[in-house]
């Protein structure tokens, strides 16, 4: 699998290659998550009430969903209640079998490709209940990893 | 008494994605039935406004003919075109329809909004109408 080979076969160093590798990784990693949250949003969305406002459709994936996908709740979920939250998760499940023994930094960056897929998901649970957002995803150092969320408006 | 229906499921973006008759019908109402439903796909959106249930009951009334409808969290809406009926009947009838199209959104193949063309959920649908409403 691609990310396999870019992850392992030294691609630290940057080059015009690599990046345009990485890239085309993400946008693949980011639609399918887009996809699939399209379909957790129907799928697991409570079917006793709606939601309509955007904070309690975000609480919904830090709680419910995170819950689903990784057993375990978003830890931290802050908003400037303008249309951004950050939602920080401590002990991201996949990061936790993971150690770069050349320490954080590094490993943080190799770490990258595995949190384009949840950002997908986001993006794609929050169009699910018809927002559009953009869904950015950063990590300090393993285990920890954030992710941003910022409503598009359509105007 | 003849007892007809017209179900019909529209889309987030407003295209139909799917339509059955059940009972006795007519060919030459048909075109009307579509058009009294989707001409209350309006007072669905008001509906809307008012409640966060899924199931909204009768939202509008033509002659004989009421409109229910079922909205679902991604915006969705089953509608029924019915006469007179049990509003516990229509409920039950929506909440399995709304089972079987989420199983229909699961398959990755099917296009969320693009038409459903599945013999099976055409067949599914017909036992759910024989069963909660004729």
């Amino acid at each position: 699998m691609e990310t396999d080979s870019a992850a392992t076969s030294g691609w630290l160093e940057p080059s015009n290659n690599n990046n345009e590798l990485l890239e085309r990784v993400y946008v693949k990693l980011e639609s399918v998550g887009f996809r699939v949250g399209k379909r957790l949003a129907e799928r697991f969305a409570p079917m006793s009430r709606r939601l309509s406002d955007t904070l309690d459709i975000v609480k919904f994936v830090c709680k419910d969903l995170w819950m689903l996908l990784f057993n375990r709740q978003i830890d931290n979920l802050k908003t400037n209640h303008r249309g951004v939250y950050v939602l920080q998760d401590n002990k991201f499940k996949w990061f936790l079998h993971m150690s770069g023994n050349n320490g954080g930094a590094g490993a943080a960056r190799r770490a990258q490709p595995y949190i384009w897929f949840p950002c997908g998901i986001i993006r794609g649970i929050l169009d699910g209940f018809g927002i559009s957002t953009v869904v950015v995803a950063e990590t300090l150092g393993l285990p920890q990893c954030t992710f941003q969320i910022r409503v598009v408006s359509d105007e | 008494m003849s007892t007809t229906y017209y179900f019909a499921i529209v889309g987030a973006t407003d295209s139909p994605l799917y339509e059955a008759e059940f009972g006795i019908h007519r060919a030459e109402n048909t075109h009307l039935h579509q058009f009294v439903v989707h001409a209350a796909l309006d007072l669905v959106e008001d509906a809307l406004f008012l409640t966060n249930a899924c199931y909204l009951k009768t939202v509008d009334k033509y002659n004989d003919w009421n409109v229910s409808a079922y909205v679902t969290p991604s915006n969705v809406r089953l509608m029924l075109l019915h006469e007179a009926r049990s509003e516990d009947s229509i409920r039950s009838f929506f909440t399995d329809c709304h089972e079987f199209y989420i199983k229909t959104l699961m398959n990755p193949f099917y296009e969320p909004n693009s038409p459903i063309l599945s013999q099976a959920f055409d067949t599914k649908i017909n036992t759910l109408a024989k069963k909660y409403l004729l």
